[in-house]
């Protein structure tokens, strides 16, 4: 537990707004609550120049599953980045390492296939029903047994349910969960059923069971203390021996729902401090895969023989943070100027190496709703940036721009940003802290700041950190003037799609134009694998490794 | 007899001081892991952190307590050897990482047991050809080595010798909860690089020290008695170098203690040093302030013993000291 930070690596996907259209895949509606993304949409390949060129449609999976049985067996070693503030927790995540492992021993009541549609594929329930937006009735599949042989019942759901809404455990899914539900809006119908009261019109909840953190766990659950034993869930793999900071051992799931799955014997989850020592472990054969690899390793993987990378495009995003109740930020032309003085392009190569793709200032961009590709591009304009900062009297500003040490690409990202600054005649000094002293008492407060993320849906990232009440309230959003609020609200309450997206539209128009944030691009996951592990799809994908081989049951090696 | 006595008083003096040291240095890293940024409730509560759950947080880890009630529960407890409570795992600190101290010690030992004798040998071979072509060459290598930083050999090591020219050795280390020493293949070049690092220095203050000695009267005395170079070597010269040869050896096991931490980070191998910058991170200040006394005892006892063993092989202070 205890982690000064948020966990970051919230449920990502990546495709942009063009891609969707172009694929014929626009189909989900954008609502709100869902921290969740579809990890199976089709495959795009990362442009760097953020046209959002990439091929649609095709499922490129370098290593698809071919034809025949897959072979059984064998012990899976993956590379993972994380210390020792590891935990395993069937609900809570802090780090990567984290999340590698959850996947492998918990999963969530639903999904999104492909097409971001909500199904229950590699999930729990049979179906749940929306009664009404406040009214839904959740009942799982036959037969789903835990890692101990007890079958999975509506009790486990309603604790489940009631873990999240525990404010002292504070997990992860809670957060969004607290304000639209309370533990007596939860009822059993019977063993399999479980009928679900909100406290409002939420038209998307279906969304928000979809996230890899809202699991099911067995009542009386607990987080990891010791004994292995009572990491108890319904995944692939269940854990057998965990050592904090440096590895886990997960063994075969013989109760495994999905009949045949998964194929190892075992999986090994090993923890590196480094990403360079991770890289050499995987080419000395001492590991099959590593999550989440740097930029500059891509080179010597694919200049390996028997190695590959997964590059796939994904919708986390660093920003730039104005707070737009703080001066000279108050000014909207201040904010404007800053947005004009980013050469995107550049950004993307000096921060991300070029493994990403720019991005016009708005979030979310899976989202059928995302407005960023409709809109006009932003580009660099200095001569414009000089002539709103002259008419705003801040032609000589001076500004101290806060990023941490400890998060890779934001010290980059600043500095970038306080050589482009120097072209507008203004001088932005790029502070970088100690990531302890960053994200401490200071953290969302400062006047100009970065912070990073994963990619939720756009009324979702609004719950997150656009408004008063958002746990994250980066920029300060919105001014007192907007009517944001109101929209906001009035979106959550709209059932139609196509009324929604008048107001989404609205909304992300309002911050296009007059928003405190500067979003430069998209960042790609990057991932490394020797071509023994098959089953690796590369595809626009919300977590590393084709989201871990959804917890490692599609994988095997070849013959 | 008065001599041994005066040798006893001697170490016993050098105890209570390193005792002292270390008390002042418990004050110091007390003070200030005090003094970090961001009081650890904050920090472990993250953005959830309301005023009342830091303050129940607050009560819970004992911080709410004055100042110098915290530094005497804390001393007395590393005293007794109950260092208290990891702050972020919520176990005792023994259980949570004794084993990697446990593991980054015998790196440490590894690395001396390996580099010590080595080094003797190479700078008495060197000493005793003194301006000869191997002297030449091994004293300009080892110098090159010395320059170069620790983390730079261990990359080429890695590189040599595990990923791209030959696949020989473990590029990293991977002891899952087994023992270092059930593993020995893994810590070659983990240790290497330790010894890399402080073979040059160790060699070179014994060759310095030995032709100092080979050059002196009762060497040549020796000589002319008739006794072969070897003995003369080993057992004349030899005895009356290691003064300065323990001090630097010293120093270079205290090296390695910092050493260890970037090996560590190198070779992904489960020690101090990764515990050591993830507990700065998350303000677990009972860790922290454990693996600095740690660290300082190292330095402490070290220091120690080379001042002992110095005394004993100088038959000059030896005396004074009586």
């Amino acid at each position: 537990m205890a982690q000064q930070r948020r966990p970051i690596w919230i449920p990502a996907h990546a495709l942009s707004r063009r891609q969707l259209l172009v694929g014929g895949t626009a189909t989900a509606a954008a609502l709100a609550l869902a921290a969740c993304g579809s990890d199976e949409t089709t495959s795009s390949s990362a442009t760097t120049d953020g046209a959002a060129t990439g091929t649609t449609g095709a499922a490129t999976g370098t290593t698809a599953a071919a034809a025949g049985t897959p072979k059984q067996g064998g012990i899976l070693r993956v590379g993972t980045l994380g210390g020792a503030n590891d935990l395993i927790d069937g609900q809570q995540i802090v780090s990567k390492a984290d999340i590698a492992r959850i996947v492998a021993g918990w999963e969530s009541l639903l999904n999104f296939d492909p097409d971001y549609n909500v199904v229950n594929t590699d999930a729990l329930a049979e179906e749940v029903e929306a009664k009404a937006a406040d009214l839904y009735v959740v009942r799982l599949k036959e037969g789903l047994l835990f890692h101990d042989g007890k079958p999975v019942t509506a009790d486990d759901v309603i604790y489940s349910f009631n873990r999240m809404l525990d404010p002292d455990l504070a997990v992860f899914g809670g957060a969004a969960l607290r304000p639209i539900l309370e533990s007596k809006g939860l009822s059993k119908i019977d063993e399999r059923t479980v009928q679900i009261q909100l406290l409002q019109l939420v038209s998307n909840f279906k969304e928000a069971l979809c996230a890899y953190t809202t699991c099911i766990v067995p009542a009386g659950y607990a987080r990891f203390d010791g004994d292995p034993t009572t990491q108890i869930g319904t995944g692939p793999y269940k854990l057998q021996e965990f050592e904090v900071g440096v590895q886990s051992i997960h063994v075969r799931n013989e109760n495994y729902w999905d009949a045949g799955k998964p194929y190892f014997d075992e999986v090994h989850i090993i923890d590196f401090a480094d990403g360079d020592a991770m890289i050499n472990a995987l080419v000395a054969d001492q590991i099959d895969c590593a999550g989440d690899i740097p930029s500059t390793a891509v080179d010597v993987l694919t200049g390996t023989d028997g190695y590959s990378v997964l590059n796939a495009a994904g919708g986390g995003w660093l920003t730039i943070s104005m707070a737009v109740d703080q001066e000279p930020f108050t000014d909207v032309r201040v904010r404007q100027a800053m947005r004009l003085i980013v050469d995107r392009p550049a950004m993307v190569d000096e921060v991300l190496g070029g493994y990403g793709r720019i991005a016009n200032d708005l979030y979310s961009p899976l989202d059928a709703v995302y407005l960023g590709d409709d809109l006009p591009q932003r580009e660099q304009d200095i001569e414009a940036a000089k002539a709103l900062l002259k008419e705003a009297g801040q032609e000589n500003l001076e500004i101290d721009l806060f990023a941490p040490n400890d998060t890779a690409g934001l010290p980059e990202m600043v500095q970038a940003f306080s050589t482009m600054a120097a072209e507008a005649g203004i001088t932005v000094n790029a502070v970088v802290l100690d990531g302890g002293t960053y994200w401490g008492d200071e953290y969302l407060k400062r006047t100009f700041a970065v912070d990073y993320w994963g990619t939720r849906n756009f009324l979702a990232q609004v719950a997150a950190s656009s408004l008063p009440t958002a746990p994250y309230p980066d920029d300060h959003w919105p001014p007192a003037d907007s009517t944001f609020i109101d929209d906001y609200n009035a979106a959550l309450a709209e059932v139609d799609d196509a009324k929604r997206k008048v107001i989404t539209d609205k909304m992300q128009t309002e911050l296009y134009e007059e928003g405190g944030l500067i979003i430069p691009f998209f960042q790609n996951q990057l991932d490394g694998y020797h071509n023994r592990v098959q089953g690796l799809v590369e595809r626009a994908n919300t977590l590393n490794l084709d989201h871990y081989g959804r917890g490692y049951k599609n994988l095997y090696f070849s013959e | 007899m008065s001599n041994s006595w005066g040798v006893v008083r001697f170490i016993v003096r050098r105890v209570l001081l390193g005792v002292i040291t270390l008390f002042i240095v418990s004050i110091i890293v007390f003070a200030a892991t005090q003094a970090l940024p961001s009081d650890p409730a904050t920090a472990m509560l993250g953005r959830d952190a309301t005023d009342a759950s830091v303050a129940a947080l607050s009560e819970k880890l004992g911080l709410d307590r004055p100042v110098i009630t915290q530094y005497t529960d804390w001393l007395g407890g590393i005293v007794r050897g109950d260092p208290g409570e990891s702050f972020n795992a919520r176990q005792p600190i023994l259980d949570y990482i004794g084993s990697r101290v446990v593991n980054s010690l015998f790196l440490l030992v590894l690395a001396s047991v390996v580099s010590i004798p080595l080094s003797l040998v190479l700078g008495a071979v060197q000493a005793r050809r003194r301006d000869s072509a191997f002297d030449q060459v091994s004293s300009f290598s080892m110098l090159g080595l010395a320059s170069i930083p620790e983390f730079v050999v261990g990359v080429i090591l890695v590189i040599m010798f595990s990923t791209r020219l030959w696949n020989w050795l473990p590029a990293v280390t991977q002891i899952g909860t087994d023992r270092p020493w059930q593993h020995m293949d893994q810590m070659i070049l983990p240790t290497a690089t330790l010894v890399l690092g402080a073979v040059p220095y160790i060699s070179r203050v014994t060759r310095a020290a030995l032709i100092e000695v080979l050059e002196s009267d009762y060497v040549e005395m020796a000589r002319l008695k008739g006794a072969p170079e070897r003995t003369v070597l080993w057992r004349h010269a030899m005895p009356n170098s290691l003064g300065p040869v323990f001090q630097v050896i010293a120093l270079n096991i205290a090296y390695f203690a910092g050493g260890v931490i970037v090996v560590e980070y190198l070779f992904n191998y489960p020690g101090i040093g990764g515990a050591l910058q993830a507990s700065v991170r998350v303000r677990d200040i009972p860790v922290i302030q454990f693996l600095v006394m740690v660290l300082a005892a190292v330095y402490v006892v070290t220091n120690l013993v080379a001042d002992v063993a110095t005394i004993l092989v100088t038959p000059r202070l030896r005396t004074r000291v009586s």
